[in-house]
């Protein structure tokens, strides 16, 4: 019985053996170069790949889109299909027999689902080729080698990568190297009514600059928001957003002078004074009727945003995004039956600032999170002959993406979704009235199959209203900061959630705030290990 | 004489409300869902203020789309299809397996089977979660390299893995009500000539509808609302993977998630309607000979 058991033991290891063998063979094998190398000149380039890959028969090529985030955003996978149509015209203009076709669009609300099937789909060659996510997912993709390192591609292509922002370049790659191209950002506005703000005779007249110079901070905030409570102006002070994937609160560390992550040891950090400040102003404010106490369980439909386009709060912390939102969802139920906002109602109503400095003498802030394109280290696998001509089908990629990063298409994804251009061409672009007339009447260069998609998004969302509040909210990205894409930060933002909903709720005082968030981090050996503790509670310190 | 198993009428309000009450916060639950697919906004607390009849939830889903605006349109017909292939294909595979095995288990003497029995209700121990990673690896392993048989096959895959989680149990209940039918109608049939095949085709499988209904549809609804393998090894998306991917509270609009959360639902409901009587049969202890 002994030695059946044995025979069986070794059996089961040898398979494991063969097995992982097999998967380890299918990884590493080696492909033939194809002898195209990229100059920088798009049509040139795009030519020279579509007749090797007709030299080699290939008449087809078939890619696949994935994308994710809110509605209105669905430029993320039109994009590649746009670009695949401008390359099979360059293509078909010089006699070309070779055809992009984009086989299949994945888009889903979440992003976080999109990661995680993206990263259970990815070893089984089921992924997409393209893969538009957030920055902060981008390390851990590369580093486990899921995604295509485009550094030697993008060097070619200098003139195009100089044109985006340099921050968002930098928040696209890993070790140095480059690994995807941006496709938006945003910035975290500090929302003001200009109504409830009149009622109490706050002046708004320059309050940009002395945000910017950090004169207005957020013991003004303070102020304004109490005055507007006591004086029944609005129902609330300051409203804010809710949730641990959300990084608005985060903003507070850092206008506090504070930081999240240690370059040179490459943890996370708790900066015990800003983390303080922040739990402060949040416990003041609820303690004070200003802010929700349970603002954290708030629903966003039902709660949040008729709160802030009802004028019931004189502030708001939000994103670039709401502007359209506003204007495309029932929200506004003040006169009976909710309706969305129009354009001038939320011009004539809101102003908006970057997120104020915590205290005098230290600077205002923004935070983004940028989506990047990211190419499939696999990409184009679906396709014939993919071992021999694997280097042409990613350098194709490459081109599809340079293609949807074209001014125009970055361009038309900001205005309908109201996230900021990447690019300074796009954000010229926006500002230009004749574009934005032929956006909105859609006698634009623009595949059929995306105009019909896009063309409720265009008709509710175009309007040189819109085009001004982009253009305008443009400068943030110079103060932006990203939280840190670190795999740890996930869990760390969860245990900053938790103690503001206790202080908010006033089951905690700020001190026992940090104290709780300090605890829970040593309570977790693996989060211990990725994070640095650093500063005192600073003694006597008040919101003034 | 009152006969033992009968209740007193008066107390029996007693047990009807206790019943009523504990199944409170699931019916009331699904009537949100319910009523909410058929208003502009989430109806999700006791007053009826929200609620604001519209059908155009239900007019969005069948045309694919999630948002009021925006989005990608899905084609829906097909998401439901595929959830339909998974559901039937389950249900299939695992109604002759065990319909088979649980014949031979039932009938026959065979070396080890009282091993097997012991073996399949260990395999109904394991969770599916548990073991999916080597499912993953064995999908890996076998995957075809040809890339246009990879849809078809990842459809194949996840029936017969998913399959492998019910068949131990199912094979068990067919077990039980094969057990329920008298040897001599099967000894007739073999006097008559028939062969064990022919026997149980003809003879045992009429006699126990009611238990293959029952295991055809609790595979039917292990294959529908399947979310973790489907999600793994699936590349199409189902009725359950896609609107799991597209719950996100802040940009999903909540009414249109619920009409495609209760067109999820309506297999199970119409199930529970049309069967009821069919399984309080069989699981009352099967079919008199």
């Amino acid at each position: 019985m002994k030695g059946k058991v044995g025979i069986l033991l070794a059996m089961v290891v040898l398979f494991g053996v063969i097995a992982s063998g097999c998967i380890g063979s299918q990884e590493s094998s080696e492909t033939e170069t194809t002898g195209v190398e990229l100059t920088g000149d798009f049509t040139k380039d795009i030519l020279a790949i579509g007749r090797t890959l007709e030299s080699n028969g290939i008449n087809e090529v078939k890619f696949s889109a994935w994308g994710s985030g809110d509605p209105n955003s669905v430029m993320r996978v039109y994009g590649i299909v746009e670009a695949a149509r401008r390359i099979n015209k360059v293509w078909e203009e010089n006699e070309v027999n070779v055809k992009i076709t984009i086989t299949d669009i994945h888009y889903v609300a979440s992003f976080q689902d999109a990661y995680q099937e993206y990263l259970s789909k990815q070893p089984l060659g089921q992924a997409g080729d393209f893969f538009v996510n957030s920055y902060a997912f981008l390390p851990t993709l590369a580093d486990e080698g899921y995604i295509l390192d485009i550094t030697e591609y993008a060097n070619a292509y200098q003139n195009v990568i100089d044109d985006f922002y340099p921050s968002l370049i930098e928040a696209s790659k890993f070790n140095d190297k480059l690994y995807g191209l941006p496709q938006d950002t945003e910035a975290r506005p500090l929302y003001i009514r200009k109504d409830v703000a009149a009622k109490i005779g706050f002046n708004l007249e320059g309050i940009e600059e002395k945000v910017k110079n950090g004169e207005f901070t957020w013991s003004d905030v303070y102020y304004w928001a109490k005055k507007a409570k006591e004086s029944g102006a609005a129902e609330w002070g300051l409203i804010h957003r809710k949730g641990s994937a959300h990084p608005d609160l985060i903003q507070f560390i850092y206008a506090f002078g504070g930081k999240l992550y240690n370059e040179e040891s490459g943890k996370l950090v708790v900066d015990v004074p800003a983390v303080y400040k922040w739990l402060y102003v949040e416990w003041k404010f609820a303690q004070d009727g200003l802010l929700p106490k349970d603002i954290m369980s708030w629903d966003w439909a039902k709660q949040i945003h008729p709160a802030i386009v009802e004028g019931r709060t004189l502030f708001d912390i939000g994103g670039t995004w709401y502007w359209t939102e506003w204007q495309t969802k029932d929200y506004y139920g003040k006169e009976g039956t909710p309706r969305p906002l129009k354009p001038e109602e939320v011009q004539a109503w809101f102003t908006y600032t970057l997120f104020p400095a915590g205290e005098k003498g230290l600077k205002p802030v923004t935070l983004s999170q940028p989506f990047v394109w990211m190419i499939n280290s696999k990409a184009g696998q679906q396709n014939p002959k993919y071992d021999e001509l694997k280097d042409l089908y990613h350098k194709l990629a490459f081109l599809m993406v340079i293609k949807a990063s074209d001014p125009d298409i970055n361009a038309i994804h900001s205005v309908i979704s109201a996230h900021l251009p990447v690019r300074k061409e796009a954000a010229e672009l926006i500002s230009n009235e004749k574009w934005l007339d032929d956006l909105k009447s859609l006698s634009i260069d623009l595949d059929p199959q995306v105009k019909s998609n896009i063309k409720d998004i265009v008709a509710t969302t175009v309007h040189p209203i819109n085009a001004k509040f982009l253009a305008d909210v443009s400068y943030m990205l110079e103060y932006t900061k990203l939280a840190p894409a670190h795999p740890k930060y996930p869990a760390l933002a969860d245990i900053f959630k938790e103690a503001v909903d206790k202080v908010l709720r006033g089951d905690m005082t700020p001190e026992e705030g940090v104290n709780y968030i300090i605890q829970k981090v040593n309570a977790d050996p693996e989060l211990a290990q990725n994070v640095e503790v650093v500063g005192e509670i600073p003694k006597d310190w008040t919101l003034q | 004489m009152r006969d033992v198993e009968t209740r007193p009428k008066k107390g029996e309000w007693i047990i009807v409300f206790t019943i009523l009450f504990a199944s409170l916060p699931l019916i009331l639950g699904f009537a949100l869902l319910v009523i909410s697919s058929f208003s502009k906004d989430m109806v999700t607390n006791l007053s009826l203020s929200s609620f604001r009849p519209t059908i155009e939830n239900w007019i969005n889903v069948f045309q694919g789309k999630l948002a009021i605006t925006g989005g990608i349109r899905q084609n829906i017909l097909k998401i439901t299809l595929n959830t339909l292939v998974v559901a039937l294909g389950v249900s299939g595979i695992v109604t002759l397996i065990s319909t088979l095995a649980g014949y031979s288990l039932s009938r026959m003497k065979f070396r080890g089977r009282k091993l097997m029995m012991l073996l399949l209700l260990m395999l109904h121990a394991f969770p599916g979660v548990a073991l999916i990673v080597g499912v993953y690896l064995l999908y890996r392993l076998t995957f075809p390299q040809e890339p246009s048989f990879v849809r078809l096959y990842s459809f194949f895959y996840v029936i017969l893995a998913r399959a492998a989680l019910e068949i131990p149990m199912s094979v068990w209940l067919m077990k039980g009500f094969f057990d329920t039918i008298p040897w001599e109608l099967e000894w007739s049939g073999i006097i008559d000539g028939a062969s064990r095949i022919k026997v149980w085709r003809q003879i045992m499988l009429p006699l126990i509808k009611p238990g293959i209904l029952a295991v055809a549809l609790f595979g039917f609804l292990a294959g529908w609302q399947d979310l973790i393998y489907v999600r793994t090894f699936l590349i199409d998306q189902t009725l359950a993977t896609f609107i799991e991917a597209n719950i996100e509270a802040e940009y999903s609009h909540m009414p249109l998630i619920a009409a495609a959360g209760t067109l999820y639902l309506l297999p199970t409901i119409i199930f529970f309607l049309t069967a009821q009587q069919l399984l309080l049969q069989s699981y009352s202890g099967g079919i008199k000979g």
